[in-house]
């Protein structure tokens, strides 16, 4: 079944800066997804369920119970009835809270954006009925809430009360959770991602190896992106505290390449593993996040 | 163009400040919290990319500010002369000549003249030149014009005079004249024979800076004689009440020719009294001692002439002849020998002035004998009231009158005329004796005594006095050592009253017997007298008050005749001083056509003496060595004027500078708000 996107009525025109004021995520995450029904999304796996999806072949073991007797009636031979398995998928969200997503240079930080994002995503999946989890990292594990169909206002509080404070890494922290996600589901990455691509995929990978659907959201500040400074002043890390003096009129046009090289490393290198991948601008408004993460849904949908 | 202090120009390694200023300013802004050096560590680092001037126009401001301000220290010079070029080289020409009686010396006036009318044609169309004539005095004949022809006229109109040489106001004269000059070239010109005598050191004269000064001597050898009369000394004698007059003529030959065969003559009133021969060595003196004549009349022009030598204005000498005026006074006394002893044998002597003393009971005394006196002196009596008031009118109508008071002396207390209040008298018989003291020196009467060992009053033994008090308007001269007042003085009407607070004899004090009486009372009748020794000649350049000359006449009618017969009117508000310029005798002349007085001037006998000087010792001390003598400067000196216009680019780099820096603080406000 493909699915349609349409505008959210009112959606396109809410500028995160706007919504960052709102301040209760219950309420931002519910105006966003407001609008969107039930059903919109599918499970991409199959099992117990109401919807008929295909027969297979009988193989020794299979429950008999689903046997499709008619079929046996008609050809004399053994088929099993597959049913769409919907809902009851594990959605979680993995939210890098290192110090480096503490950056806003237009009203919101990365931070504050991710949040936002995160509450619609799992506000939309709650819709669903599926069981939400989430987790915030930096170069540990720092809030962990198991995905369950009741987390939903669990999930919400730990993400307004999560503070950025330390640098952050992807490796440690996600190769540890990796082995948490047992049970197959939908896992949504939000991070600024400031590592070698190949050390991010590296450290993303292993989130799959369980069957895990994975999303990949970059987020990135405007001034990340076009590096828009004019005087000539000395730039801090956010995360090393290192200085170093910088004129950017002399260093735009090569960090810029470098980000945009950055990026497109990123890109390739998921779609490479097959990780849906999309890079965010604080900037933008947040129906392009959650177009782009339906629309990858469809794509998986039609592929399978 | 030039600069005066180009050293300054080193500040220019200053203009380094605002560029660094500009570099480093912007860094030191708050630092920019980046989420993320990852990128921006790979762009190689290099220092001097980052370092990048951010606001041109700022710093071109402030730069320029700072070039100009070091430019305007370095004091910027334009070597131009600012002065068209027709009028580079003119030159304002000051020419001094000198005309001091000893120009008239063999042909030196000739050579002299000649001279200076060389300067003169030498000076060209754009030149201006200024004749200064000088003595003693300097008087500009012509001043700063290009006429050479009134210039030629007025050096041939000249002629040597009676003065004497004195370069310093003739040089501050042509100082005044050069410093109101705008031509670039400024020299002065010194025609004279350079007598030593002429020059007593700096004395102040300076040309203005720039100035040239050059020197053209008129000497020669003194291979002539020259006499000069240096003076002459009277003595007098008494015959038959008559006054002979004998004169002693000091002749002097200050050449080092010997001259002989020349004659002195005396001639008194316009009579030859006497001829005598001369003959002096060179370098030397001698006088003439000329016959004895009769004194009958005052003020009797007499001279000394000598005959002709190379030198004519030293050869007469002029001075007056008078019998010596006695002063009359009369002396009021009790009539006792005793009590007057001491004052008749003071008042008999005495040359000059002879002093004729009458001695008068107080009721016989005349009014001839007031109208002849100049002196009354009051010896210890009780003048009653009558007496009183007639003595009062004699002193208002100028006479003198000395009070000494002793036990009788009285005085009536309304009239007015005492300096002091006769109180009752003070013994001192008993214990130390009274002494004098507190002298006021600066007085006629005791301005004898001024000097160490001159007579000391101190000394003096008083035993009885009458307490005196000074009443206003009097003038106390000496205390008793109790602080009363001994000697006081008061002007009344157009006279003088002295009075002293003892006796004139032996009674009451020691003051008679000590050496100090006799000049005392000498000098306090002078005083009261009106007496001055009488001048019998002067020196031309000197002064001579008309206002001693007793009147004869209102002042509207009173005239001088001088020499040369012009006729000076002496008003109200003329001067009383008039300077002698010119040799022979002058009048003045009262009411009636009267000779009041007449006043003999001569030239100043050192003026006859050629010794020359350097020239350059005037030159140096008047250009401060800068000019040089009549070499003309190389270049063309500036005037002031020149000079400070063209260094008066520095004033306009400085404010330029600070109209850079006012105009950089609103720009960078401007800049700072936006």
């Amino acid at each position: 079944m493909a699915v349609e996107i349409h505008a959210i009525p009112g959606a396109r025109f809410m500028d995160p800066t706007v919504l960052a004021r709102i301040g209760n995520l219950e309420l931002v995450a519910r105006a966003v997804v407001d609008g969107f029904i039930n059903g919109l999304h599918k499970a991409p796996y199959f099992g117990a369920s109401v919807d008929f999806a295909e027969h297979r072949g009988y193989v020794p073991g299979d429950d008999i119970r689903r046997m499709d007797w008619r079929l046996w009636a008609r050809t004399d031979r053994y088929y099993i009835k597959e049913y769409e398995a919907e809902s009851n998928m594990n959605f979680s969200v993995l939210l890098d809270v290192s110090k480096s997503m503490d950056y806003g240079s237009r009203g919101i930080t990365k931070l504050d954006f991710a949040r936002i994002l995160a509450a619609c995503l799992t506000n939309l999946v709650h819709h669903q009925r599926d069981r939400v989890g989430f987790v915030a990292f930096d170069h540990e594990v720092v809030e962990h809430v198991p995905p369950s169909a009741k987390h939903m206002e669990t999930v919400l509080h730990v993400l307004e009360r999560i503070t950025p404070g330390r640098p952050g890494s992807l490796k440690e922290p996600l190769h540890r959770l990796a082995e948490h996600f047992g049970r197959r589901g939908v896992l949504v990455v939000i991070s600024d991602f400031y590592e070698e691509p190949q050390s991010v995929v590296d450290a993303l990978s292993p989130l799959r190896f369980r069957g895990n659907d994975l999303v990949v959201f970059h987020v990135l500040d405007p001034s990340e992106l076009d590096f828009g400074f004019s005087d000539a002043q000395p730039f801090e890390d956010l995360e090393s505290g290192e200085q170093m003096p910088v004129v950017p009129e002399a260093f735009r046009e090569e960090y810029r390449s470098l980000v945009r090289a950055h990026i497109d490393a990123l890109t390739q290198a998921f779609s490479a593993v097959r990780v849906d991948y999309a890079m965010l601008d604080t900037s933008k408004p947040l129906d392009f996040a959650l177009f782009r993460y339906l629309n990858s849904r469809a794509k998986t949908m039609k592929i399978r | 163009m030039s600069f005066l202090a180009p050293l300054f120009f080193a500040a220019l390694a200053g203009l380094a400040i605002p560029v660094l200023l500009h570099l480093t300013q912007r860094e030191k802004k708050q630092i920019v919290r980046f989420p993320s050096l990852m990128f921006v560590r790979r762009i190689p680092y290099q220092s001097v990319r980052r370092r990048k001037i951010q606001n041109w126009l700022l710093l071109m401001v402030r730069m320029a500010a700072l070039a100009l301000i070091i430019l305007a220290f370095t004091r910027p010079l334009l070597n131009s002369t600012g002065v068209p070029a027709g009028v580079a080289n003119a030159r304002e020409v000051v020419v001094l000549l000198d005309t001091s009686y000893s120009m008239g010396f063999g042909d030196r006036w000739a050579r002299a003249q000649a001279a200076a009318r060389e300067q003169i044609a030498g000076l060209t169309a754009s030149d201006r030149g200024s004749v200064v004539l000088f003595g003693s005095g300097a008087e500009i004949q012509l001043r700063s014009t290009s006429e050479r022809s009134r210039l030629q006229a007025s050096v041939d109109a000249a002629a040597p005079g009676p003065s004497a040489t004195r370069f310093a106001p003739a040089l501050k004269v042509a100082g005044s004249i050069l410093a109101e000059s705008t031509l670039p070239k400024r020299e002065v010109v010194i025609v004279s024979d350079f007598q030593r005598g002429g020059w007593r050191g700096e004395e102040g004269a300076k040309l203005p800076k720039g100035a040239t000064l050059a020197a053209v001597p008129i000497q020669g050898p003194a291979d002539k004689p020259n006499l000069t009369v240096t003076g002459v000394t009277f003595t007098r004698s008494f015959f038959s009440d008559q006054q002979r007059l004998v004169v002693t003529a000091g002749i002097t030959n200050r050449t080092e020719q010997p001259a002989k065969g020349g004659t002195a003559t005396l001639e008194v009133g316009g009579l030859t009294i006497a001829t005598k021969p001369v003959a002096v060595e060179g370098g030397s003196s001698t006088s003439v001692v000329f016959d004895a004549f009769t004194v009958n009349g005052r003020n009797m022009r007499a001279s000394v002439r000598l005959s002709d030598d190379a030198l004519a204005f030293d050869n007469t000498f002029n001075f007056t002849v008078s019998p010596i005026e006695p002063v009359h006074i009369t002396v009021l006394d009790r009539g006792s020998a005793a009590s007057a002893l001491y004052l008749t044998r003071v008042l008999s002597i005495g040359e000059s002035p002879k002093f004729e003393a009458v001695f008068r009971q107080e009721d016989a005394l005349s009014d001839e004998d007031l109208r002849r006196s100049a002196v009354v002196v009051l010896n210890d009596i009780d003048v009653g009231p009558p007496l009183a008031r007639r003595l009062a009118r004699y002193v208002e109508q100028g006479g003198g009158m000395f009070v000494a008071t002793g036990s009788r002396a009285r005085w009536p207390q309304d009239v007015d005329t005492l300096p002091a209040t006769i109180g009752p008298p003070v013994d001192r018989t008993r214990g130390d004796a009274a002494r004098v003291g507190a002298l006021e020196y600066g007085h006629p009467v005791f301005e004898p005594f001024r000097a160490p060992r001159s007579g000391d009053f101190s000394a003096i033994p008083v035993y009885g006095y009458r307490n005196l008090t000074a009443v206003m308007g009097a003038q106390v001269l000496a205390r008793f050592d109790a602080g009363t007042p001994a000697v006081l003085e008061r002007r009344v009407g157009r006279g003088r009253v002295l009075l002293w607070g003892s006796t004139l004899d032996v009674s009451w004090s020691d003051l008679p017997t000590k050496p100090v009486f006799l000049p005392f009372i000498h000098q306090a009748v002078r005083h009261l007298a009106g007496y001055t020794e009488p001048e019998p000649w002067l020196t031309v350049g000197q002064v001579f008050n008309t206002s001693t000359v007793a009147a004869r006449g209102t002042a509207a009618q009173r005239v001088v005749l001088t020499p040369s017969g012009r006729r000076l009117p002496l008003d109200d508000e003329g001067t009383d001083v008039l300077e002698l310029t010119e040799q022979g005798f002058y009048e003045v002349r009262g009411d009636a056509n009267q000779s009041d007085a007449i006043v003999a001037a001569n030239v100043d006998p050192a003026e006859a003496d050629l010794t020359p000087m350097d020239p350059r010792e005037i030159t140096a001390a008047a250009t401060e060595g800068e000019g040089g003598t009549d070499s003309a400067q190389s270049g063309v000196p500036l005037t002031p004027e020149a000079r400070e216009r063209n260094q008066r680019l520095w004033w306009y780099f400085l404010v330029a500078g600070i109209l850079l820096l006012g105009a950089d603080t609103l720009l960078s406000n401007r800049m700072a708000k936006a």
